[in-house]
């Protein structure tokens, strides 16, 4: 009965696996179908996708960075540096 | 994008920095371009020494090309092409590098039969604080110790999206990796993300 729940609405497994493939890619119009279905009847796995697409959004922010002026200055002589090594 | 725009504005200035020698003066590029490139790169992989590093390869890289340079491009553009390629080498080594831990994962979530094993059930987190939650500086330094705590691929994997702010086709192509297997590799990254912050904060 599992097996068969499984082969038609997905083990959380695999569903977790289309959430994850559903936000950097496309699903097919069966493994939306599938998803859909799986969701309905798991509450962790729905719990799961909002989670992930938070997450997503965490990410997204944590990738601001600064940077200072006299680090660049560090870097311009650095690299000059290198540079006259070469010659 | 702005930087081709500025590119443009910049050309005007192209002539004037070839010294009476005919040859291009490097050491100038980098006291006009460095700026730039560097903030360029920070932007594409978020890590300062990292965009040190790949600003001051591209110079070198730039003095030994120099004579291949013939000026059909502004120097600018020239500079951020080879910056470019050196960002995307760095990913594509990234993505590349083996990771030994992977097949565990999914043991550790998920029992034989592919169903959540109890105690890893994902629990609920409580919706309506979410949104405020991103705001939360504690809760942000949760998440980012949890992102580092993944393995260095994985990292960069949930990451690439946002730092190459391009979707998983392009990413893929780009990086000359399978659409499934990256999807895999931030599907593993994102089990765990998601179990460190919920160990570390929701519990």
């Amino acid at each position: 009965m599992k097996q068969i729940m499984h082969t038609l609405f997905l083990s959380c497994l695999k569903a977790t696996e289309l959430i994850e493939k559903k936000i950097h890619f496309r699903l097919s119009a069966k493994e939306r179908l599938q998803l859909k279905m799986h969701k309905m009847m798991c509450d962790a796995c729905s719990s799961y996708e909002k989670q992930s697409v938070f997450l997503e959004k965490g990410i997204s922010l944590s990738e601001k960075k600064e940077f200072s002026p006299e680090d660049l200055q560090q870097l311009k002589l650095a690299i000059n540096e290198k540079l006259s090594e070469m010659k | 994008m702005n930087n081709c725009d500025r590119t443009v504005l910049r050309s005007a200035t192209h002539d004037e920095l070839m010294p009476k020698t005919g040859k291009y003066n490097l050491t100038e590029w980098v006291e006009i371009y460095t700026d730039d490139l560097y903030s360029w790169a920070l932007h594409k992989v978020s890590d300062a020494e990292l965009a040190s590093d790949l600003v001051q390869d591209t110079f070198l890289a730039a003095a030994e090309k120099l004579e291949k340079f013939k000026g059909d491009s502004t120097p600018k553009t020239w500079l951020y092409s080879i910056l470019n390629h050196k960002i995307i080498d760095h990913y594509r080594k990234k993505v590349r590098q083996p990771v030994k831990v992977e097949n565990q994962v999914f043991s550790t979530f998920f029992d034989e039969g592919g169903d959540w094993k109890r105690e890893q059930r994902p629990q609920k987190w409580g919706e309506e604080e979410e949104e405020h939650l991103l705001d939360d500086l504690e809760f942000r330094e949760v998440l980012k110790e949890c992102l580092e705590a993944l393995p260095e691929k994985w990292n960069t994997c949930v990451k690439l999206k946002y730092l190459m702010n391009k979707n998983g086709d392009a990413i893929c192509q780009e990086l000359d990796i399978t659409p499934t297997n990256f999807w895999q590799i931030v599907h593993r990254a994102k089990l765990q993300l998601r179990n460190c912050v919920e160990e570390n904060w929701f519990k």
